[in-house]
């Protein structure tokens, strides 16, 4: 890359227009997304796991996590309205302009956990960040051993991606279980915290990696379950939240241990999250 | 190169150096007495025989506040228009002190060596001279013995002048350094003088404080207990209870360069994106929308702020230790825990450890 591109992708960002907007759940949309330049639509090579930072003019710039599959799906951001930037997201219309910055950060071992099982651990918005490896192992489904999905929420009207989970469903030796915390009506499912959960489901030990994305709570409970159950805390996968600014290394509101989320992270095995002496 | 520059030629030599550069370096404000790093409007300005600067240089890289981009949106039509800043400016920083040259350094490291290049950084970086200045006299506040930064430059600078008395040894440290000193026409200096420089710095470390020299040896053990994290978490909640969460520690640091990023509204329509130096030991330095804050309580973020000073991953960006030890934190703590102290503190734990108490 030039110097004027890199300028471009790590400081300034490029601008990108709004295709569609979907609502998920409450305060919960999708935003699908491309660049008008060609060149840079197909500079856009990402890696699932990674965040890219949005700009929405004139209100400020967000660090987010990419839903999408690095392998042929519509590029897209799916986003909770928690404070001023992100309502301003929530505001915005298909035609709208948006700013991206990215892709940044370190992404999933895609290519280190082939020939494996894959155990996706996910609670409330939780399975955003996860779904782009959700969906990029399906399309490889081959490489890999059994791949299951163990979700939950607070109630069935929060949980994410109820199509696509659908559509996963579908696809051959995909097993998937689903609960919410309290019984409530219509409900057939399971019922409980996602680790209890966890706890009574047949997980594969040997030969697997787990991905744990979720609220500190719900995530500390789920890695107990796992250790629990035999996994070894090198094989246990998450991607972390911080404050970020730049994205880029420079600014350090992400620092945690002596790592930059940013540029270290978002991705940490479980071993390298226990030596960071921080809260998650 | 080394050659000898008159006392009354210094003038020449800033001047010859203004006309190619914007100039930069201890300014002397009549009315406080202070001495300030800063925009000089003619070589006149600058002092070389003031004392250590109430400020570090970094703002000439790494502006307190600074727009890094301009943009347009226009809600009716729906178009976004971007506009870059140019941050190349030639610069010379004159009258550098040694602790301020390698904080230059660190800075380097970290925003041009690291994964990504900061751009902006790098705009304000390239077409700069540097010019240090030897103490041959440390100041009260001083301990760059510790953390070897000083008294006198090593690598880094353009030019180095030494005062030996009735006249300055100038040395030069690059090929653009060596191309002015050339043009002056300077006579050539001697061993006789080179040898006159190493007993004048021997004598400026003999100088030092004694807590500069107590703390010397102890600086390499306290950097082991802060990178291992061995240190009790009464000693950070000692620290914690004495910081006032200013951030002034981290404005006069030469190498904290935190920065935040926001974009405020300019006129109608265009908004600025700034960026703006930042402090970790601020309450909202991490807190995310939603609320969620990792790092509560000041003495958690107190600790953060010496592990990137002293601790040994750290010093891996660096190439050295984050500390350089001009000791302006201490000089501005309202809570007295300036690095030294700090240093002492943990200093203290170290040695009631070994009385196996």
């Amino acid at each position: 890359m030039d110097d004027k591109n890199r300028f471009a992708v790590v400081t300034v960002p490029t601008v990108a227009v709004i295709d569609e907007v979907r609502d998920e759940i409450e305060d919960v949309k999708t935003f699908y997304f491309s660049f008008e330049d060609k060149t840079v639509a197909s500079n856009f090579v990402i890696k699932s796991g990674q965040f890219v930072m949005c700009t929405i003019f004139g209100s400020g710039e967000f660090a987010v996590s990419l839903p999408f599959s690095p392998q042929g799906e519509h590029p897209h951001l799916t986003v909770r309205k928690v404070g001023k930037v992100t309502s301003a997201l929530h505001d915005l219309r298909p035609g709208d302009k948006i700013g991206i910055r990215g892709p940044f950060g370190n992404g999933f071992p895609f290519e280190e956990i082939q020939g494996k099982n894959v155990v996706f651990v996910a609670g409330g918005i939780g399975l955003i960040p996860l779904r782009s490896s959700i969906v990029h192992i399906l399309q490889n489904r081959k490489d890999f051993g059994r791949v299951l999905l163990v979700y939950g929420a607070r109630s069935s009207n929060i949980l994410m991606y109820k199509k696509n989970i659908d559509e996963w469903r579908a696809v051959e030796g995909f097993e998937n279980w689903v609960t919410i915390d309290v019984p409530e009506p219509g409900w057939d499912g399971e019922v409980g915290f996602v680790n209890l959960l966890v706890r009574k489901t047949d997980i594969p030990v040997e030969n697997t990696v787990a991905f744990v994305c979720g609220p500190p709570v719900m995530f500390n409970s789920v890695i107990k379950e796992l250790m629990n159950k035999g996994l070894k805390d090198d094989c246990i996968i998450s991607t972390l939240e911080r404050h970020m600014k730049c994205g880029i290394g420079k600014c350090q509101h992400c620092a945690i241990g002596r790592t930059l989320v940013c540029t270290d992270g978002p991705v940490y095995t479980y071993r390298q999250i226990k030596t960071l002496g921080e809260h998650i | 190169m080394a050659y000898l520059l008159a006392k009354d030629a210094v003038m020449g030599l800033l001047e010859a150096i203004g006309k190619e550069y914007a100039l930069f370096g201890p300014v002397g404000h009549s009315a406080s007495g202070d001495v300030f790093f800063e925009r000089a409007d003619e070589a006149g300005e600058i002092r070389l025989d003031a004392p250590i600067p109430s400020n570090p240089p970094k703002f000439a890289v790494f502006p307190q506040f600074e727009k890094i981009f301009a943009y347009r949106y226009d809600r009716e039509t729906r178009e976004a228009r971007i506009t870059p800043e140019d941050f190349v400016m030639p610069k010379a920083l004159v009258g550098l002190r040694s602790c301020d040259l390698n904080g230059l350094i660190c800075l380097d490291r970290f925003f041009l060596g690291q994964e990504y290049v900061d751009e902006v950084y790098r705009g304000h970086r390239s077409k700069m001279l540097l010019v240090t200045n030897t103490c041959v006299k440390p100041f009260p506040q001083c301990f760059c013995v510790c953390t070897d930064s000083g008294p006198s430059a090593k690598e880094g600078y353009d030019i180095n002048l030494t005062d030996l008395g009735d006249f300055y040894l100038l040395e030069t440290g690059s090929p653009k350094g060596e191309r002015l000193a050339s043009r002056l026409r300077l006579p050539a200096s001697g061993p006789e003088e080179l040898r006159l420089k190493e007993r004048a710095v021997d004598a400026s470390i003999g100088l030092f404080d004694d807590r500069a020299k107590e703390n010397k040896a102890w600086i390499s053990r306290v950097v082991n207990r802060v990178t291992t994290g061995f240190i009790r978490g009464e000693v950070w909640e000692h620290i914690g209870d004495q910081c006032f969460e200013c951030g002034a520690c981290s404005f006069v640091c030469p190498t904290c360069s935190c920065f935040n990023i926001e974009d405020v509204a300019a006129d109608e329509g265009r908004s600025d994106r700034l960026r703006t130096w930042d402090s970790c030991s601020f309450e909202g330095y991490t807190r995310m929308a939603g609320d969620h804050n990792p790092r509560k309580p000041v003495e958690d973020r107190r600790n953060k702020r010496f592990f990137c000073k002293l601790s040994y991953s750290q010093s891996k960006k660096y190439l050295r230790p984050g500390c350089v030890g001009c000791g302006r934190c201490a000089r501005v703590c309202p809570g007295d825990i300036g690095l030294p102290n700090v240093v002492t503190y943990i200093r203290r734990e170290i040695t009631k450890d070994s009385n196996g108490r």
